[in-house]
């Protein structure tokens, strides 16, 4: 739900994991598609910024880890999705949706 | 999984590419042939330790790390890399010195060079191809040129391997009126092309721009296969038919139109890039495509005269494809050393970013030492200068030490503080063994 108390804190621990390369955070670099909580559960769906990123494993691990350390979230699960595909055009956009 | 896309001998092909460069580099400013002697024995196996042990060994190293990135799809057989490694530097380790037995000493380790380096590329085009035509690389703007690259990669070798036989009396032998269509074949289109291919979708990478490709693209590669078509069609007729005498020429003109094609385009992905402020190793890629410019305008005129060809393979092989690779060596070697290191405590603590690795500074003075040098270089080859040339050799080494000095300073991680480094460091340039292997 777009309009649950949760759903800022956890974008909010999003934004504090950087993207080495740019110096850009990943909701800033558009790489969040969506956040959805249902009660204690997160599920965001993320992207990186080429399909074979050879960080994607690790930044989704991070992601699903600075999530879970938000207090109320028990339950994180972060997965990846390309399509359609990241473009520059996502930078300073926020979450897709 | 981790890292799933990260091939693990990368450093190990710089590591050992960057050794052929300081070697090559510190044989030339003693032993480097006079303008217009260079295919003697020396100057052939100084050009084939820079062209072979150095570019060649750089190219493979960093496609076996970027094209299952860029094509998103695994290298299959990820365990022949450090046989081909191997292969192909010890194979040009017997090629140079058959080269030097041409001047005294027997010509049998230019006959036995072919084995070994023709089973190295061989396992390198195994996995190269296997990643490229599953992912349809012929469909793909940066994989048609690669591909490319690739058939002129198998044209240089064959022609390359029956020159050697040639030399040597052996059964197999290709006339040496091959030799332009066997140099064009390994710098622009081997080379060249594989440089162009991979550093379209890069250079976007690196500079946060659009991925480019369209028209501009399309046309590009064809010229490109006008390019290897015509070099091809020359190394066939050589020593059989007398080759046409627009025939070089041709080629030379196809050479000058596919790199202003091809700068024309980075000059556009430099144009709508997003990254306000390049990193050092993109702003030092402005005088390595400046090279380019300088050799295309220099290729049509040396299909007619020797002075301009020389200065031409130079300014190409030194200036525009060496000064790139070097330039894009400490950024991929940070980018790999940052991944190692600290990308399993993402999302847990504070971390550095991957420029906080490079000393900006001292790479761009490096950096800019290496292109006078090649300046140098390119100018006394034009003079016909041979004391300006082993000059020009020796600031190019002094200039190679340097950044071979910034490369191990990045792996040592010396340029964070104390706190920011972790208590044990990666190996130097072997794989970690602790690494998934895919």
């Amino acid at each position: 739900m777009t309009g649950d108390p949760l759903r800022q804190p956890v974008i909010d621990a999003l934004s504090g994991i950087i993207d080495p390369e740019t110096g850009h955070d990943l909701v800033a670099m558009g790489l969040i598609r969506s956040v959805e909580i249902e009660g204690a559960r997160a599920r965001v769906t993320m992207t990186t910024t080429i399909r074979g990123c050879p960080m994607a494993e690790m930044l989704r691990l991070g992601a699903e880890a600075a999530v879970a350390s938000v207090p109320g979230i028990t339950d994180a699960e972060v997965t990846l999705e390309w399509e359609p595909p990241w473009t520059p055009d996502r930078i300073g956009g926020g979450v897709w949706a | 999984m981790p890292g799933k896309h990260l091939a693990r001998w990368t450093l190990s092909w710089f590591a050992s590419a960057l050794s052929f460069l300081l070697a090559a580099l510190a044989l030339a400013v003693p032993f480097a042939p006079a303008p217009g002697a260079w295919l003697e024995g020396r100057g052939l196996a100084l050009v084939h330790l820079l062209a072979l042990g150095w570019l060649s060994q750089m190219m493979i190293g960093a496609s076996l790390q970027f094209l299952p990135v860029l094509l998103a799809r695994p290298l299959p057989w990820p365990w022949l890399s450090p046989l081909s490694l191997a292969l192909t530097g010890v194979g040009t380790i017997l090629l140079a010195l058959g080269f030097i037995g041409l001047e005294g000493g027997g010509t049998g380790l230019l006959a036995l060079a072919p084995l070994p380096l023709g089973a190295g590329l061989g396992l390198f085009l195994l996995m190269a191809g296997g990643t490229l035509l599953p992912a349809g690389g012929w469909r793909d703007d940066a994989g048609r040129p690669v591909l490319l690259a690739l058939a002129a990669l198998i044209l240089t070798f064959a022609s390359g391997g029956g020159m050697a036989l040639a030399g040597t009396g052996g059964p197999v032998a290709i006339s040496p009126e091959a030799l332009p269509f066997h140099v064009g074949l390994g710098v622009a289109g081997w080379l060249g092309l594989a440089t162009a291919g991979v550093s379209y979708r890069l250079f976007a990478m690196f500079l946060i721009a659009p991925d480019g490709g369209g028209r501009l693209r399309r046309i590009t590669a064809g010229a490109a296969l006008c390019l290897t078509g015509l070099l091809t069609l020359g190394l066939g007729l050589a020593g059989h038919w007398p080759a046409p005498g627009w025939l070089l020429p041709a080629a030379m003109i196809c050479a000058s139109v596919t790199a202003g094609l091809y700068i024309a385009d980075i000059a556009q992905v430099w144009r709508s890039r997003r990254r306000a402020r390049p990193e050092v190793n993109m702003r030092m890629t402005r005088p390595a495509l400046a090279f380019l410019a300088l050799a295309a305008l220099l290729a049509p005129v040396a299909a007619i005269d020797g002075r301009f060809a020389e200065a031409a393979v130079f300014a190409a092989l030194v200036g525009w494809l060496s000064g790139l690779t070097l330039a894009q060596m400490v950024k991929i070697t940070s980018f790999l050393t940052w991944i190692q290191v600290f990308s399993p405590r993402i999302g847990k603590q504070k971390l550095p970013q991957v420029h906080e690795l490079v000393d900006d500074a001292a790479c761009r003075r490096w950096l800019g030492l290496w292109f006078a040098g090649a300046a140098l270089g390119t100018a006394a080859l034009l003079a016909e200068h041979a004391q300006g040339l082993r000059l020009a050799f020796a600031v190019l080494l002094v200039a190679a030490l340097g950044i071979a000095r910034e490369v191990r300073a990045i792996r040592r991680l010396a340029h964070l503080s104390f706190a920011a480094r972790p208590p044990v460091l990666p190996p130097l340039f072997l794989p970690q063994l602790r690494m998934d292997p895919t």
